[in-house]
């Protein structure tokens, strides 16, 4: 599956930045979030708790971080198991200054779900992800600081 | 309870199952209902990737959990040779991976634990590292050059399995070339799920005293089994006991060894205790065998006057990830060469080519013989094709081609010999009885105030009964099968069977059987079947061959038991052997009807005052290796109303009008027809099985897979006629499939009849609304 947005974020682009490389600060926004372990300055261990229609699952997810050219451009590449099901992620992002204060953040991911996710929840999948992005960013745009100084 | 004097009611007689009492009740036996002391659970780690690499797989978390005793791997299993086990088609299938997974749903690791909750919980704690590979799921994109290896374990490092043909090339490549019509079409029969409403499983259970393994096992061939799981253990056979107990429905499904099997075999043998291994319903779904899955492409070839000519099949045959089908040897492609059909025709070729792709296993023969669904399914509808083609009635050119009754035994442009038939006779009765030309009036001012009616046909042929020796076996088995009988003293007899029933009613038919040939009660004569220490070796019940084969040898049987019976009632009368006829159910001397003897009156003598030199007892064995198949037909016509708004088919009428030979008992018939088209239909408009483009089955529930229930099923309409088989014992030619086999293309048929005015040539099956609908858009005549 391949999904992809546009968001404009009040915040300076250096501020995205920052926030976005904090990876304590990105998974409290994750859904689902349960607990992270760090592994190295680029490569972390979240568990995540997602559920596609009935089919419930607690995914531990290997995530690194890839091709970082700040403040513009990373990638985060993500691979995890659960009961029955697996998911593997790749995810852009990239960021242009729109104004001092005001950052444009253009993002991709291809997510191949794969197992009893896929196969019970097919139909919901798409409606799921939409409804959880929705949520990653509205936690993202409460927790974005408005400028570089605070 | 037997009253004093029961009736005999042997052949033709609708006698009440002597099964469902217990069934009624809740009282039956299977698997999931046998519980032995100390007995442990299994559950299975099953693979979320259609294709992927095993790193590791990390047990610690699962063994910690109370209760869990072992998990299981592949790496354990290959440490005793037991990683991979042969299927029944000369390929070999992986028990549990050792380093790679081929399909999504595949065995990864089991859980032994001592509550089947527990086993469920530690299934979840196993931490497997997959490195997922590239699937592939479409067998045409399988046969690529750069299509990703789907079974590197083989020496040919191709995705294709084998090429299979049969008819003459050259003839028939001939006669396209100078034919004055040619139809083409392609078609698609999807891969659709048994869908029993029993899983399967199995309770294996070893004493380690005696040596004998037990296993209790959800299959429809327990003999076969039982070699096969000597030939592979190396436990000698007479310490393997194979039990088939209730089984509810087979279909085919639970013909092939499935890894649960083995795996819990390995556990009782490791830890002592019975292993009880039970699948759940979206396991059976997404990893048990699978049926159809054939894409074919179809040519006919015929004169301007309608005659036709020659057909020309081509076929790719998904087989998933291991050829796991459970096909005769030397049939890879089943008895798909039956795609002549009921017509002459002057040639034929038809090629098979079986694909290995990243799915569980295909090619079960879903209640189809083998591979006679799509056989049929192909030939129904290309005849349609051709009869719009020519702008003419399908029945009529139905009727031109037939195989006419005087021609048989009627050699096939494949090579079939037919046994008996009389096509014209079956489908008249049928025309009439539907009232063909008045429903072809009704359609006509239908289609003028613009409402779709179709009337679809299908005279079928069905090959069943595998199989003469000379020509079929499973893993060098011959397909004979076979019957004990044994007469009591006081006129009561036990009858063991080769076959084995899932629903089918042997219990009651077999005894039919034997009362007809024996002149003994059927409430006298109980029947056994399903348990390897007892029953005489046969291959099970599959493809409609329980009545044509051991069914002949049960009558054989009873044959040589009234032959010795015959010698005692001429000792009891004091006449010589060759004067007493069988007559009325007892012996009785030839123009004297009042000196007689029952069979009954002959038992106790045979026990009791036997003559002299002559052995006591009255008991037989048969082994009956058939001398031919048998071929049922039938004529069925359906009529279907469909809903331009919705694109919802509706089927008004079907009437089945089915040939089965002698028929031993006609409610049974009847239920098996009942069932049968109902499993006809549901294909034809409900079910299919797809994948996403990782491999991602679609349809792992009963939400997403549409079974029929009683509220899409319609009121089926049934006759007959009879036409014995000439070479069968008693004439019969079984029918258990023939309504699975004959109904879809009626339906699809009646589909493509109601739209044909538009152009619409042809729909795959199943034309789901969504289809029709699309169709129906398609060609400006759907209502919003």
């Amino acid at each position: 599956m391949h999904f992809e947005g546009d968001q404009t974020l009040n915040s300076p682009i250096e501020t995205v930045w920052a926030y976005f490389m904090d990876p304590e600060k990105v998974a409290a926004c994750a859904p689902g979030f349960k607990s992270m372990e760090t592994l190295g300055p680029d490569h972390f261990k979240p568990t995540l708790a997602v559920g596609v229609g009935a089919v419930k699952a607690t995914f531990t997810l290997d995530v690194t971080l890839q091709d970082l050219q700040p403040p513009n451009h990373a990638a985060v590449v993500a691979r995890g198991n659960a009961a029955g099901s697996a998911v593997d992620m790749r995810s852009e992002m990239n960021l242009t200054a729109e104004s001092e204060a005001v950052t444009k953040l253009h993002w991709t991911a291809d997510v191949n779900v794969s197992g009893t996710i896929a196969s019970m929840g097919a139909r919901l999948m798409e409606g799921t992800a939409q409804k959880l992005t929705e949520r990653f960013f509205d936690c993202l745009r409460q927790n974005l600081p408005a400028s570089s100084a605070s | 309870m037997t009253s004093a004097n029961p009736p005999i009611t042997g052949m033709g007689h609708s006698v009440k199952r002597k099964e469902d009492p217990r069934f009624l009740r809740g009282k039956g036996n299977y698997v999931d209902d046998v519980k032995l002391p100390g007995m442990l659970y299994m559950d299975i780690v099953r693979s979320p990737y259609a294709h992927a690499k095993i790193v590791n797989i990390d047990a610690s978390k699962a063994l910690a959990l109370p209760g869990v005793l072992a998990v299981i791997t592949g790496k354990d299993l290959d440490a005793a040779g037991l990683a991979w086990m042969p299927t029944l088609m000369s390929d070999k299938q992986m028990v549990l991976p050792v380093d790679r997974v081929v399909y999504q749903a595949q065995e990864v690791a089991a859980v032994i634990a001592t509550e089947r909750y527990i086993a469920a919980d530690a299934i979840t704690l196993v931490d497997v590292e997959y490195e997922p590979l590239q699937p592939v799921v479409d067998p045409k994109k399988a046969l690529e050059p750069d299509a990703p290896l789907v079974r590197p374990d083989r020496e040919a490092k191709t995705n294709h399995i084998w090429h299979w043909e049969a008819g003459d090339a050259a003839q028939t490549d001939a006669i396209f070339q100078q034919a004055e019509v040619i139809v083409k079409e392609d078609l698609y029969i999807p891969r659709i799920h048994v869908s029993s409403i029993e899983t399967c499983g199995c309770v294996a259970s070893f004493d380690r005293i005696s040596g004998k393994l037990t296993i209790y096992m959800t299959t429809q061939a327990p003999h076969a089994i039982r070699t096969v799981f000597s030939l592979v253990s190396g436990i000698p056979e007479h310490h393997i006991r194979i039990i088939s107990p209730d089984i509810g429905g087979g279909f085919g499904g639970k013909v092939p060894v499935y890894p649960g099997y083995v795996i819990a075999t390995v556990a009782a043998l490791q830890t002592g205790h019975p292993i009880k291994w039970i699948e759940d319903r979206s396991e059976n779904l997404q990893a048990d065998s699978f049926a159809r899955d054939y894409h074919i492409s179809a040519e006919l070839a015929a004169n301007r006057d309608g005659t036709m000519r020659a057909l020309r099949v081509r076929t790719l045959a998904d087989h998933g990830a291991f050829d796991a089908a459970a096909n005769p040897s030397k049939f890879p492609a089943g008895l798909f060469s039956i795609c002549t059909g009921s017509y002459q025709l002057e040639a034929a070729h038809v090629e098979v080519d079986g694909v290995y792709t990243n799915k569980p296993s295909g090619g079960v023969a879903y209640r189809c013989s083998f591979r006679v669904t799509e056989a049929v399914h192909t030939i129904e509808r290309m005849v349609d094709r051709l009869a719009q083609e020519l702008k003419v009635d399908p029945a009529d050119v139905r009727m031109k081609n037939f195989i006419q009754p005087e021609q048989f035994p009627y050699k096939s442009a494949t090579g079939w010999e037919y046994d008996s038939g009389n096509y014209p006779a079956t489908f008249t009765k049928a025309l009439d009885k539907i009232g063909y030309a008045e429903l072809r009036r009704e359609q006509a001012e239908k289609r003028a105030r613009g409402e779709l009616m179709g009337i679809g046909i299908s005279t079928f042929t069905e090959i069943v009964g595998a199989g003469p020796s000379h020509t079929f076996d499973i893993l060098g088995i011959k397909m004979f099968d076979s019957c004990e009988i044994r007469v009591h003293p006081t006129g009561s007899a036990i009858v063991r069977i080769g076959v084995q029933s899932q629903g089918q009613g042997h219990e009651t038919t077999f005894a039919q059987i034997v009362a007809e040939e024996l002149g003994l009660p059927v409430d006298n004569i109980v029947v056994e079947h399903g348990d390897t220490d007892t029953a005489p070796y046969g291959l099970g019940t599959y493809a409609s061959r329980s009545t044509p084969v051991a069914g002949a040898a049960t009558a054989v049987a009873a044959r040589k038991i009234r032959e010795k019976a015959r010698h005692i009632a001429a000792h009891l009368l004091e006449v010589d052997p060759n004067d007493l006829e069988w007559a009325n159910y007892q012996f009785q001397v030839k123009g004297v009807p009042g000196k007689a003897v029952t069979m009954k009156d002959i038992a106790f003598a045979a026990y009791t005052n036997h003559p002299q030199g002559m052995e006591a007892g009255l008991e037989a064995v048969d082994y009956y290796d058939p001398p031919n198949l048998t071929f049922p037909f039938g004529a069925y016509i359906c009529v279907v109303d469909i809903d331009r708004g919705t694109g919802v088919v509706k089927i008004r009428r079907f009437l089945a009008v089915d040939d089965c030979g002698n028929i031993i008992n006609p409610m049974i018939v009847d239920g098996q027809i009942h069932g049968g088209l109902t499993m006809g239909m549901a294909p034809a408009l409900l079910e299919a099985i797809t994948y996403d483009e990782n491999g991602n089955i679609q349809q792992a529930n009963f939400m997403d897979y549409l079974l029929p229930t009683s509220m899409e099923t319609p009121a089926w309409e049934t006759d007959k006629t009879v036409t014995p088989s000439p070479h069968h014992p008693f004439g019969a030619k079984g029918v258990g499939e023939s309504a699975t086999v004959g109904a879809p293309p009626a339906i699809a048929n009646a589909v493509v009849d109601a739209l044909a005015h538009l152009g619409v040539t042809h729909m795959d099956i199943p034309v789901t609304p969504w289809k029709v609908y699309q169709v129906l858009q398609e060609h400006g005549a759907a209502e919003p």
